[in-house]
């Protein structure tokens, strides 16, 4: 265990948790937890887009939220860092596709063995240095281009919603400039529920409903395996835990624990694989909104994630009903609050991106992750990374120096 | 031509070069644009022919009067910006667009408000702009490998050889061995590639406001920005002092003449300009407008025989022209990102232009790049801007109450 991070302690956290809380934080969390709970839509159209059967889709969503969102309680507490934990999106439809192929219990078989590598990759400690090998800006270009592809998918169709959209941007940039106070996403939020009950949204016709996870006995096959749990565990390792660990630090925090993320990620996956599951590992996008300006001071925006974590648990049995409440719920309210809510993260992974250094393996890192391209079954935040650090090998070969200084500190 | 004891072979060929690096590169976005545009390979060869021609007569005009290497081309970032347009904008509202856009532009050279006007937009929304108007070709590499992957991967690998290895001949070589894989790979035939004259179609204008906002603005605006920006600073940058008046104004009078056969902005050239102007035309700074007026003679070649270039882009696949043109973009997309990411001060505006450009949202019948500058410049004034004489007044108000 000499590789895991030391945290804080979780026996003061429910005080501290009280004391640190504010408004930035609070109105971070939510939205990064709506954001997340608006996530499950990617589960359910992909879900449905693979004929899998309804209630498996259901109790997939409502395991990802349950034993993601305990998991997202207990990372930020621990270390006091806004880590909100929550499942690998790309891994999600992977596990989608692969069930028609191998079956329920072969692709969750394969999911324990990804979180197996993922839990000793962190025991072993080599996240320190797979960190190192892959520059910052490379990483963060990869983000980038993740978030920008979310971005973009999102303004399109706003085409249809015009108005809504322009009176909610309106309405953030005039709070960014003229409230200091008051978070201007909430403005943007209030100006969208305002224009909402102004143009009328159906909310009859919503039905109650409470569902749990259910227990399942995974099995082990070598096909779902290479199929599908290989590229789930580089994906666990090489991306998620870099994109999330990449963006905590460019909000300016200087110990990360990416070992112990990458360690508990692996066991949540592991856990998961007995539930329905895919994955548990730190959220990219929610780590964006929670760790980000908007949350507050730089030392209190953990309360943001463990909110995140919270609504995650909470909603979990209603989430029938949530899903009710997100369809009825204009499509274009929650793309633009997510979209102005990712605008800042979206800035500053642009400015660690080109700020001096590898620029080039930054840009193709970039430019692959925006593109969304797959090859062998592995999406473009992989190769992003394999093709960015090695265009800057090839262009930037001394912006590397540090590479020298890491054989020197092997234990780094 | 009394002073040929300045001709030299270094020159010359930097004036070949040049030209060659045009026709690898950025004439493959205008390829593009003609692919959406839907047009004929007799209508394209007009188009070339023109661009040729206004490069040819600006340049060894330009570089004959001034002494210095003057080098012209047609603006890069204003063919990308057609390929997002055609085919909703038709032929005739872009020639117009052309010409309302070349009028602008000879207002403004003539006036001799060029510095000015270049100082009124903030850098970073500029650039976040033309970054975002490129951006799409540079991820239209990427997105080519689904459907060729070999092709896709062999260019790029060749593109990061020869980028390392000759970085300035990098195009010339990567469409050598681009036209060498699609052969072999694609199966694409050659063997129709003959010598042609080309003869110039007329197209008659017709003015729109789809037009004017969707291209003619943003058509001005990228070629200020980024065109006659950076290329007049590169002249400044290899110790001419050249004034941009004469400059603009002749390049936007040839741009009046050629728009009517499809040539779109004539500029100062930026990708290629630095060949010309640098020390490898030649070591005496004031012979090295000889490399110009060579540039401006291979343009007059390449014109001449422009049918012959359509026929060669014609023979080979789209994909490879969107892979080609792509990664010729690639050192403008990041010059561009760099340039706007470096403007910390007005950053968010910038972004917010950025992803409005790079979303491709097209919305009452006007382009992205139009809405991209207009939310970008509403943030830029709302986030960024300091209102010194309001703030002043808000705190008189505060006082009074």
């Amino acid at each position: 265990m000499k590789h895991i991070e030391k945290g804080v302690s979780l026996r003061h956290a429910p005080a501290d948790f009280i004391r640190d809380l504010n408004v930035d934080n609070v109105s971070a969390g939510f939205v990064a937890g709506i954001f997340g709970l608006s996530a499950g839509v990617i589960h359910i159209s992909a879900g449905t887009a693979a004929g899998l059967d309804p209630h498996f889709i259901m109790i997939w969503v409502i395991s990802y939220l349950m034993i993601n969102g305990l998991f997202g309680l207990f990372m930020p507490a621990y270390y006091r860092l806004p880590l909100p934990m929550a499942n690998s999106i790309p891994g999600a439809l992977l596990f989608a596709a692969i069930i028609p192929v191998v079956g329920v219990e072969a692709a969750l078989g394969a999911s324990l063995i990804a979180g197996a590598i993922s839990l000793v990759a962190g025991l072993a400690g080599v996240m320190g240095i797979v960190m190192k090998l892959i520059p910052m800006p490379i990483v963060m270009g990869m983000v980038g281009g993740i978030l920008l592809k979310f971005g973009l998918n999102m303004v399109a169709p706003l085409e249809h919603a015009i108005l809504p959209a322009a009176i909610m941007i309106l309405a953030f940039f005039l709070a960014a400039r003229f409230l200091r106070r008051v978070p201007p996403l909430i403005v943007a939020m209030l100006a969208g529920i305002a224009y909402m009950a102004y143009a009328g949204v159906d909310l009859s016709g919503i039905e109650f409903s409470v569902t749990f996870p259910e227990f399942i006995v995974p099995e082990f096959t070598l096909e779902a395996f290479l199929a599908y749990g290989l590229p789930l565990a580089l994906i666990l390792i090489g991306m998620e835990t870099p994109a999330g660990v990449g963006l905590v630090k460019g909000m300016g925090y200087k110990e990360v624990p990416a070992n112990a993320i990458t360690a508990v990620g692996g066991f949540g996956t592991m856990i998961s694989a007995f539930f329905n599951l895919h994955s548990t590992c730190i959220a990219a996008p929610m780590t964006g909104i929670c760790s980000s300006p908007e949350a507050g001071k730089p030392d209190k925006r953990w309360v943001a994630a463990v909110i995140a974590g919270a609504i995650f648990v909470v909603g979990a049995p209603f989430y029938g009903y949530v899903v009710s409440l997100i369809e009825a719920m204009p499509g274009y309210f929650i793309a633009i609050v997510a979209g102005l809510a990712l605008l800042r993260v979206i800035t500053s992974a642009m400015h660690m991106t080109f700020s001096g250094k590898h620029e080039m393996g930054g840009l193709f890192s970039f430019l692959i992750a925006a593109s969304g391209l797959q090859i062998l079954g592995i999406g473009s935040s992989f190769w992003a990374l394999v093709l960015g650090v090695f265009v800057s090998l090839l262009f930037e070969t001394k912006d590397f120096e540090f590479i020298r200084r890491v054989a020197h500190e092997p234990s780094a | 031509m009394r002073r040929f004891k300045d001709w030299s072979i270094p020159a010359v060929t930097a004036g070949f070069v040049a030209v060659l690096v045009s026709y690898a590169g950025p004439l493959a976005i205008f390829f593009q644009a003609a692919q959406s545009a839907e047009i004929s390979p007799a209508m394209m060869t007009s188009w070339v022919w023109a661009i040729s021609m206004g490069a040819a007569v600006s340049g060894i005009g330009l570089s004959l009067w001034l002494k210095v290497p003057v080098v012209t081309a047609w603006s890069a970032p204003g063919t990308a910006l057609l390929v997002t347009l055609f085919p909703e904008l038709s032929l005739g509202e872009a020639v117009g667009a052309y010409l309302t856009a070349a009028a602008v532009i000879l207002v403004i050279g003539v006036t001799g408000s060029f510095d000015r006007i270049i100082q009124l937009i903030p850098p970073g929304i500029a650039s976040a702009m033309m970054a975002g108007i490129l951006f799409q070709f540079g991820v239209g590499v990427f997105e080519s490998l689904a459907t060729v992957p070999a092709l896709m991967i062999g260019m790029l690998l060749a593109y990061l050889v020869f980028k390392r290895l000759t970085p300035r001949y990098c195009l010339v070589w990567l469409l050598v061995v681009g036209v060498g894989l699609a052969v072999v790979l694609e199966g694409a035939s050659l063997e129709g590639v003959t010598l042609q004259l080309a003869s110039p179609t007329f197209i008659a204008p017709e003015w729109t406001w789809q037009g004017t906002l969707g291209l003619a603005i943003p058509l001005v605006l990228v070629s200020l920005t980024g065109q006659f920006l950076p290329g007049m600073a590169i002249l400044r940058t290899s110790g001419y002092n050249t004034p941009a008046r004469p400059i603009v104004t002749v390049a936007s009078l040839t741009s009046l003449a050629t728009a009517c056969f499809g040539g779109i902005t004539t500029v100062i050239a930026a990708i290629t300009a630095a060949i010309c102007t640098g020390e490898d035309a030649h070591p005496d700074r004031d012979k090295r407008y000889v490399a110009g007026i060579a540039n401006g003679l291979f343009y007059l070649v390449g014109g001449t025989f422009a049918g012959t270039i359509v026929l060669l882009f014609t023979s080979l696949p789209g994909e490879f022209v969107a892979v080609l043109a792509g990664l010729a973009l690639i050192g403008a997309i990041a010059s561009n990102v760099s340039a706007f990411t470096a403007q910390k001060d007005h950053l968010e505006a910038s972004v917010i232009t950025f992803l409005a450009t790079a979303s491709g949202v097209s919305f009452l019948g006007l382009g992205s790049a139009f809405w991209g500058v207009v939310v970008g410049a509403i943030a830029y004034n709302l986030l960024h801007r300091r209102f010194a004489g309001k703030k002043a007044e808000e705190r008189a108000s505060d006082g009074a109450r």
